[in-house]
């Protein structure tokens, strides 16, 4: 029965269509608009990540995207279990766990589910599911195991330096991000931006939900329909598109005032008053840090050596 | 306008909204014409030097200046960093800068939060935050903006203290701009009133109400232990006081005092007992048991509390004591648990904020944003379009107009309207439908003493005619004090006391354990007798109470 076109046109699209509408509704169950918060805010701690070198740790992803382009596969492994090591030592709380998750698996389940359906290995080709001709416009004719390997592999390289990053990014106060990109030579404006976009995200995001909250006290309808609840969430859909309408324009007239009040707030703090800023903070290189950076300068020479030689070294053609 | 500000000197600035004070702050720190469009005619000088041609970043470094909205005045992540920005700005040496941060952060009270983050923290933690920035940078003249808009009572006079310290141990001049007049002007030097761009008036304090006149013609409120004074000519020897201690001074042993011990004494004798809840009807709101936590703290803690048909209930409380989240908690902003809220019996469902709103309508501190349409008319019939015109509703939409004085706007584009204007029009917006409870979290802050009395005056109107249920949060003491039929305090998250306003602010001392400052009339009263169980709220209460004790030879002059 498993085989008749009927059974194998349902299991098709309940393969193709389940990964992609599993995603958004994890986003909505477990990170929701005001748990992006938690990917970029900074999270208050004397743990030995946080007393790193700036500089070092501005550096850290850096090295490991180098190091995710590089190497093979089997090479990335060792990168990508290296990369997870410092969350251990940072420990974030439950609900940034749940959100990093979410924002980091999803795409990357995503990345692995496309790959395995749409890239294909030279012939013979081995498929792990192969499509009937009832889902041919999709344009993929099955689940190959040797393409979610290489969706597996993709996602991965992008994990390294996204985990690496957003490490940093919880584990770091902006300020000394300003502080490392001007020992680093960067004019003050450079590390100005980078706190303003990053206080942009959370203000944007506060900005956002009291503006949901405001539509919904003024009787618009945004509530979610269970999931079993199929038939009212094409309706969802269409509401929360029209609520899209709505709320676009308060938000950018008040983001724009909030944007050139912002800009006065810097004026009135003297931004700008001198070439080379002072700073609130002191770090002397402690023997972590240059354990850091030997580490750092290891790992990126190696690679280098490796690849060179041949061993570990992608192929490209 | 002619304005000098000299070294060490505390000047308040007042006046309608609108009359100018804000941009005339713009102008003292060298931010128009540079930074905002306009024409900037004459000339500001600091110490010789002419600040209007100097770029703004350059003037900072003279005059500083604290924003009107603290949301849009953080641009940092952390406290400890938005304080050292200024100083990391003006390139101080870090031992400097840590320095000034350590001390401005003292200053605030924010020392406990030096790490936080920004958009962690409440209103009034913003508020001390953005005044810490700018004192990090030690200008010699200091410029702020409504500074106690967001600040609960007690938070307001830390910080007014702290500014009054500067002046005097630092000499630097500071320039506040506020519709609070009553907190102020015992910490001034000298009070300016604006009125349509033009300084009008500009002496010292003591005096400065001898002639009401300009107050009355700029709506501006006299603090009510001058009209006291001027309702009770003779009981103070010294003239109008500008503050309580100074109210107590001239009062201490005098008629009276006798004639306010006398009638707390006729009224301990008529009390009977302290008064149950009402009515024997179910509540139309009820909190039970109700437990809010946000990050392991409670910000509600085991609140219950019922609220009655047609009741005027004001929650008070110090910034952060859980006053918002109490009443989000009505529309299903934010989930108990453990405990519920209740509306007539029904439970209120976590997230379903539309089901709920059409039955509690909740205007939110930031009014502006619950407006959405772009005509007046289509701003009223938002609501209409999602879940259909009410059977039943509080004021129809003709009436509304005219009942909210909106008559003859309705092709107008809210944003037209004046910011009160904006504010009636989000409250009609919510009228329009059938709500059974009106609530309103903080809706007069920022606003003079004429707006509020007339936003006041509309909550009557609308009461009277529609019978609402009112439960209002707000940090002005003043308002609870002439309009609430009952007070809840909230600290920490707990109901700290309930009853009659004239019997809660009676409680000074436990008030100022929570942070909230009884109205001046009420601490007078305490200073003057001890705690009371009753206390009387409003000048024309004192002065029925007091005149008939009023000696003869008083009375002849």
């Amino acid at each position: 029965m498993l085989s008749s076109l009927l059974a194998r046109t349902v299991i098709s699209y309940l393969l193709v269509f389940t990964v992609p509408l599993l995603l958004p509704l994890a986003f909505f169950k477990l990170v929701g608009l005001g748990g992006l918060r938690e990917l970029v805010t900074y999270e208050a701690k004397d743990t030995p990540l946080h007393r790193l070198d700036p500089r070092l740790k501005v550096l850290y992803p850096v090295a490991m995207g180098i190091l995710s382009i590089l190497l093979t596969w089997s090479f990335m492994l060792i990168v990508f279990g290296l990369s997870l090591l410092p969350w251990f030592w940072l420990r974030p709380s439950r609900q940034r766990i749940r959100v990093l998750m979410v924002m980091v698996i999803g795409p990357a389940l995503g990345g692995f589910w496309d790959q395995g359906m749409y890239y294909l290995p030279p012939p013979p080709i081995h498929f792990l599911y192969q499509f009937p001709w009832t889902i041919s416009w999709m344009g993929s004719p099955g689940i190959t195991t040797y393409g979610m390997i290489f969706g597996l592999e993709q996602s991965a390289r992008v994990l390294v330096v996204i985990s690496t990053s957003m490490l940093i990014l919880v584990s770091t106060d902006v300020g000394d991000f300003t502080w490392a990109f001007e020992r680093f030579g960067a004019p003050p404006a450079v590390g100005f931006a980078l706190t303003a976009a990053l206080r942009f995200l959370p203000e944007m995001i506060s900005r956002t939900t009291l503006v949901l909250r405001a539509v919904e006290l003024r009787g618009y309808d945004l509530s979610r329909p269970r999931w079993y609840q199929v038939t009212r969430w094409l309706d969802y859909v269409r509401r929360a598109a029209r609520c899209a309408v709505v709320v676009t324009v308060p938000l950018l007239v008040g983001t724009l005032r909030g944007t050139a009040t912002m800009a006065m707030v810097a004026d009135a703090r003297g931004f700008g008053t001198s070439r080379k800023r002072g700073s609130l903070r002191v770090h002397k290189l402690t023997p972590v840090d240059l354990g850091g950076y030997v580490v750092l300068v290891i790992l990126v020479g190696g690679a280098l050596i490796l690849n060179h030689l041949h061993i570990g070294a992608r192929y490209y053609g | 306008m002619h304005l000098a500000v000299s070294p060490g000197e505390l000047i308040l600035v007042t006046g309608a909204s609108g009359c100018g004070k804000s941009t005339l702050a713009l102008a003292l720190a060298g931010l128009i014409p540079s930074r905002v469009q306009g024409q900037l005619r004459g000339r500001v000088i600091f110490d010789g030097r002419p600040l209007s041609g100097l770029a703004p970043h350059e003037a900072a470094q003279f005059v500083g200046l604290v924003f009107q909205n603290p949301n849009l005045q953080l641009i940092n992540m952390t406290v400890q960093s938005e304080v050292a920005f200024g100083p990391e700005n003006l390139a101080l040496p870090q031992p400097e800068i840590a320095a000034r941060v350590d001390w401005a952060l003292q200053v605030t009270g924010m020392s406990g939060l030096r790490e936080a983050s920004v958009v962690t923290l409440s209103g009034g933690q913003k508020q001390r935050t953005a005044i810490a920035a700018t004192l990090a940078m030690r200008p010699r003249l200091l410029v702020l903006d409504e500074p106690l808009s967001d600040l609960d009572p007690v938070g307001a006079q830390e910080v007014l203290g702290t500014l009054r310290r500067l002046a005097a141990d630092e000499g630097t001049g500071v320039v506040v701009i506020e519709h609070r007049v009553d907190e102020v002007v015992p910490w001034a030097d000298r009070i300016v009133l604006m009125h349509e761009g033009r300084i009008i008036f500009d002496r010292p304090p003591h005096g400065a109400w001898d002639d009401p006149s300009p107050w009355l013609a700029t709506g501006v409120g006299i603090p009510d232990v001058v009209r006291l004074a001027r309702a009770v000519p003779g009981a103070f020897a010294n003239g109008a006081p500008l503050s309580v201690d100074e109210a107590v001074a001239d009062l201490r042993g005098g008629w009276f005092e006798a004639a306010l011990a006398h009638r707390a004494a006729d009224r301990r004798a008529a009390a009977d007992g302290a008064p149950g809840r009402g009515s024997s009807l179910p509540p139309v709101l009820s909190w039970q048991d109700v437990t809010v936590e946000f990050g392991g703290r409670a910000a509600v803690d085991g609140v219950s509390l019922d609220v009655d048909d047609a009741d005027w209930v004001a929650l008070i409380g110090a910034n952060g004591s859980g006053k918002s989240t109490l009443v989000g908690l009505t529309v299903g902003l934010g989930k108990p648990a453990p405990g519920q809220v209740l509306f007539r019996g029904a439970p209120i469902r976590p997230g379903r904020v539309f089901e709920h709103a059409a039955h509690v309508a909740l205007l939110l501190q930031a009014a502006d944003e619950m407006l959405f349409a772009e005509r007046v008319i289509a701003e009223l019939e938002f609501g209409f379009k999602f879940r259909g015109r009410p059977k039943d509703p509080v004021l129809d939409v003709p009436g509304a107009l005219e009942f909210f004085g909106l008559s003859g706007l309705e092709q107008a584009s809210p944003w037209e309207l004046s910011q009160g204007g904006r504010q009636r029009l989000a409250l009609a917006a919510l009228l329009v439908g059938a709500p059974g409870v009106l609530v309103l979290d903080e809706p007069t802050t920022g606003q003079d003493a004429d707006h509020l009395r007339a936003f006041l005056t509309l909550l009557d109107r609308i009461r009277a005619r529609t019978g609402l249920t009112v439960v209002i949060v707000t940090h002005d003491m003043r308002a609870v004090a002439s309009r609430a039929a009952r007070v809840v305090l909230l600290g920490d998250g707990k109901i700290r006391l309930d009853g009659s306003p004239s019997q809660v602010f009676a409680q000074t001392a436990e008030l100022a354990r929570w942070g909230i400052l009884a109205p001046p009339l009420v601490r007078l009263q305490a200073a003057l007798l001890g705690e009371l169980d009753e206390v009387l709220l409003t000048v024309e209460a004192m002065v029925d109470a007091v005149l008939p004790y009023r000696p003869a030879t008083l009375e002849a002059r």
